[in-house]
Parts: structure tokens; sequence; C-alpha cells
């Protein structure tokens, strides 16, 4: 028989940074400006893909770059560090190549349809938004704020794995190492989907007036996560 | 509704859960063939890639013959023809797929001593590919080759949503020309997308080794964030050529905002 409220009693700061891990994701996602099928036919400002497919392809490159940094040292900055860092260069690549073929495939210049001037570069944007779409292509302020986005995300994902993997238990390493990625990634993913209601199919980052909803997605990951965390904590707390 | 069309139609879930799937089922065949009958490795990863192969064959049939019978109201005729001619061209590109992605996986556990295990870094790089593949190379797709029709440098009308070229060059036009067409830029840049993903990630710890001490890790850090700068400033000087490229669509008028 596990010994539930040991268990939980002896690993509560996991649980916490588990549920903390969590929320940064579902924040994360809101940054991160994609478009869905609009944007894929060059109708919408973002990256023409789902949310969620997004948000967990570059948070589970940062998984994999904080796994292997876990095998490295022992500091949990430099963990973190390693997963932000590796989300911020997928969702970087891809943004970049998806704007190269938006210029160059395509012939659209990145353009926002919900602000006049992009406040990072006070460039004009409505003139230069095509008819019949909501903006096209990736521009910097986008750009930047899906940066972000994957850099948050990364660390959320980073600091689940993190606090998974310092559970003592008496299970052989490999098989450890297997369970709490695979409970990472599947916390990534529950994260990953909440913030996708706010959304609603496109969101264009942090300018974008959507953005401002972020408050309920995180009350309602905070719930979600901390269930997660507790199951997660008790399973491979007691194995 | 009432184009008809001879395009392969096999949208099954998103592109990144369907790239996962094919990558686990392959990586845990190739695992269970190399650990349990301790087959070589390269045997294992093709048998693993073949077996992922066939489930995304079956997949494509039932994903082709279901949605046209079931939205019989769009009225798009079932080509049997298509079906033999298609899906054993999709099952080779999920075999070339799932193979790669597969040695890149085998590399990393192997080589590069990275803790996952097989099945969950391809996995991984399944829902990677898939979403890079899915962001990049099917734009050129979705936007420039279904749209021919309608002119360079703009995006798409909303009001000519649906109204895909369906005529080639001769005859109807199938999903084997969509192919061709994107092979041409689409696929590489997704390809191109994916190798900077994997090479960068895991080159900034190749060089700046963390197990060396704590500074040189914090230098891969440092090493990542100039890369992510420097893909800012890019993207910067891309959109500012795209800008004077293409023009703005409208006259200037004062702004009240």
């Amino acid at each position: 028989m596990i010994d539930i409220a040991g268990v939980l009693a002896a690993n509560f700061l996991y649980v916490i940074l588990i549920t903390l891990g969590g929320v940064l994701v579902s924040g994360s996602v809101h940054f991160v400006p994609v478009g869905g099928a609009p944007a894929a036919m060059a109708q919408a400002t973002g990256i023409g893909t789902g949310t969620v497919q997004l948000a967990a392809g570059a948070g589970l490159t940062g998984l994999v770059t904080a796994g292997a940094m876990l095998n490295l040292t022992d500091s949990m900055a430099l963990i973190l560090a390693a997963g932000m860092v590796g989300a911020m260069i997928m969702i970087g690549v891809t943004m970049m190549v998806g704007n190269l073929v938006y210029v160059y495939g395509v012939g659209v210049p990145p353009a926002s349809a919900k602000v006049d001037y992009d406040p990072i570069t006070k460039d004009r944007q409505d003139i230069y938004v095509s008819q019949g779409t909501e903006g096209h292509g990736l521009p910097t302020v986008s750009f930047v704020s899906g940066i972000i986005g994957g850099g948050l995300g990364g660390i959320g994902g980073a600091l689940v794995y993190y606090s998974l993997m310092s559970i003592a238990n008496g299970m052989a390493s490999a098989d450890f190492v297997g369970l709490a990625a695979i409970f990472a990634v599947g916390i990534f993913f529950v994260n990953a989907v909440i913030p996708s209601y706010n959304i609603g199919g496109t969101i264009e980052g942090f300018h974008d007036p959507k953005f401002k909803k972020w408050p309920k997605a995180v009350v309602t990951s905070l719930i979600v996560t901390f269930m997660c965390a507790i199951v997660s904590v008790i399973t491979i707390g007691g194995l | 509704m009432m184009y008809p069309h001879r395009i392969f139609n096999k949208a099954i879930s998103g592109e990144p859960p369907s790239n996962a799937l094919l990558a686990a089922v392959g990586g845990a065949s190739a695992s269970v063939l190399m650990s349990a009958y301790s087959m070589s490795v390269v045997f294992a990863i093709a048998v693993g890639a073949l077996i992922a192969a066939g489930i995304h064959g079956t997949y494509c049939t039932t994903a082709y013959l279901g949605r046209s019978a079931s939205q019989k109201r769009f009225r798009q005729p079932i080509y049997l023809d298509m079906v033999r001619s298609h899906v054993p061209v999709m099952m080779g590109f999920a075999y070339i797929t799932t193979f790669c992605i597969l040695v890149v996986s085998y590399l990393m556990t192997s080589v590069l001593g990275h803790p996952f295990p097989l099945t969950l870094l391809a996995f991984i790089w399944g829902i990677t590919v898939g979403a890079i593949g899915s962001s990049t190379g099917d734009v050129h797709y979705g936007a420039e080759r279904e749209f021919q029709n309608v002119e360079f440098g703009s995006g798409l009308n909303a009001a000519n949503s649906g109204n895909i070229v369906r005529k080639a060059e001769c005859g109807l036009r199938n999903g084997i020309d969509n192919s061709w067409f994107c092979a041409k830029f689409g696929g590489p840049v997704t390809g191109l997308a994916f190798g900077m993903t994997v090479f960068l990630s895991g080159w900034i710890t190749t060089i700046f080794d963390p197990s060396m001490g704590a500074n040189i890790g914090w230098l891969s850090i440092v090493a990542g964030l100039a890369i992510i700068l420097i893909l800012i400033l890019w993207n910067r000087r891309l959109e500012v050529f795209a800008r004077n490229q293409y023009g703005p669509y409208k006259e200037d008028e004062e702004v009240t905002a």
C-alpha cells in the first residue's frame, strides 16, 4: 500500500513547482502568434497551424534540451535556461522559415490587421494588409511575441520535468526518466489546450485584444495542473 | 461545394499528432526489435519505419474514402484509381520521414547520450516536424499552389476560399502534381527548418559542453540567445524587403488611433 499522505507531504514543494510550470505554459501559449487554417491561406496574421500543435512543438523541443542538460548538471537555473533556449530556437526558426515562405512563396509582406502601427518598429500596418484578408505573415511584433511565448513555455516544461525528476523513488533510472518525461509531456499538452478556448483559432501576439483574456486560462490551469501534479507525484513517489 | 476535384484529401487530425503517431509507432517497433530480438540497428529502424508506413497507408485510405463518402452534400466523387496511385506514394513519404526521425532519435540516445528513451524522442521529434511542416511548407501549398489563379503578391481574398485550381498543365490536377510543385520550395524549406532546429538546439551544448562546468553551460545559453537575436534581425530585414517589394495595397490615409 502506498503511503499517499507521506509521499505528498515529502514532495509538496514539487507539487507547487509543477503547478507553477503548468501555469507558465498556459500563459505562454497566448504569446504565440497562430493563425490556424486562415493563416495557411495567407488570410490571417500568424503561423499557419493550430495553437496546441505549435506550442507543443516548441515546448517539447525545450523539454529535449532540458533533458539533455539535466543529464549533465544539477543546476536548476541552467536546466530551466536550457529549456527556454531550446523552445525559443525551435519557434524562432519556424517563424523565420514561415516568413520566408510568405514572402518568397506566396508574395505577401508581413502585416498585422489588429493594430495600425507595429508597437516595436513603428511601421504602418493597415495599408499593407491586402484586400479581403485579416493580415498575413509575421511582422516584428508577432515574431518577438512568439519568441517570448516559446521561452516561457520552455521554462514551464523544463520546470515540470525538473520537479518530477527530483522526487525520491525506487525505480530504475531508465524507467524513471521515461515516466517523468511522459508525465511532463502530458502536463504540457493539458496546459497547451486550455488557452486555445481563449484564442479561438487566431491570435497575433501580445498586442492582440484577445491577449487580455489570459487570466481566465491561468486560473483554469492552476486548478487542473494542481490535480495533475498530485497524481503524478503520487505515481512517481509511490513506485 | 460544387467544385469536384481530383486532389487527395487525407486530413486526419493535425499534422503533428499524425507525424508523432508514425514516429512513435516506428520507434516502439524498432526498440522492441533491438532489445528483445537483438537485431541490428539499421534493420530494426527500417522495419519500424515500414510498420509505421503501413499504418499511415491504412489511415490515408480510410480518411479519403470516409471523408468523401460521409460528406455527401459536397458531391465529391470517390476515384478508386486515385487511391491506387496516391496511397503508395504517401506510404513512401511516410517511410522516409519515419526513417529519418528514427535515425536522428537513435543517434541522440546512443551517440549524444540523451537520457530519454528512443520512442519518446521519436514522438517529440514527430510532433516538432509536424508543427514545422504544418506552419512552413503547408503555407506554400495552401496559399500559393491551390490558388495559382489569383494574382501573385497579395494574400488570398476570403471571397475566393474554396475556389481552388482544379485543372493542371495537362488534364486534371491531382495530389501528386501538387507535391511536385511544393517540392520546389515548400518541401525544402520545411526540411531546412527542421534541420536547423535539431542542429542549433544540439549544437550549442556540444560546443559549450555543460559537463565541463556551470560557466561553460551558461555560455551555451548565451550562444542560444545570440542565435535568436540573429533570427529576429534577419526577420526584420525580410519584412522590410517584402514591404518595399509588394508595396502598400491602399492609399495612405490619416489614421485616427
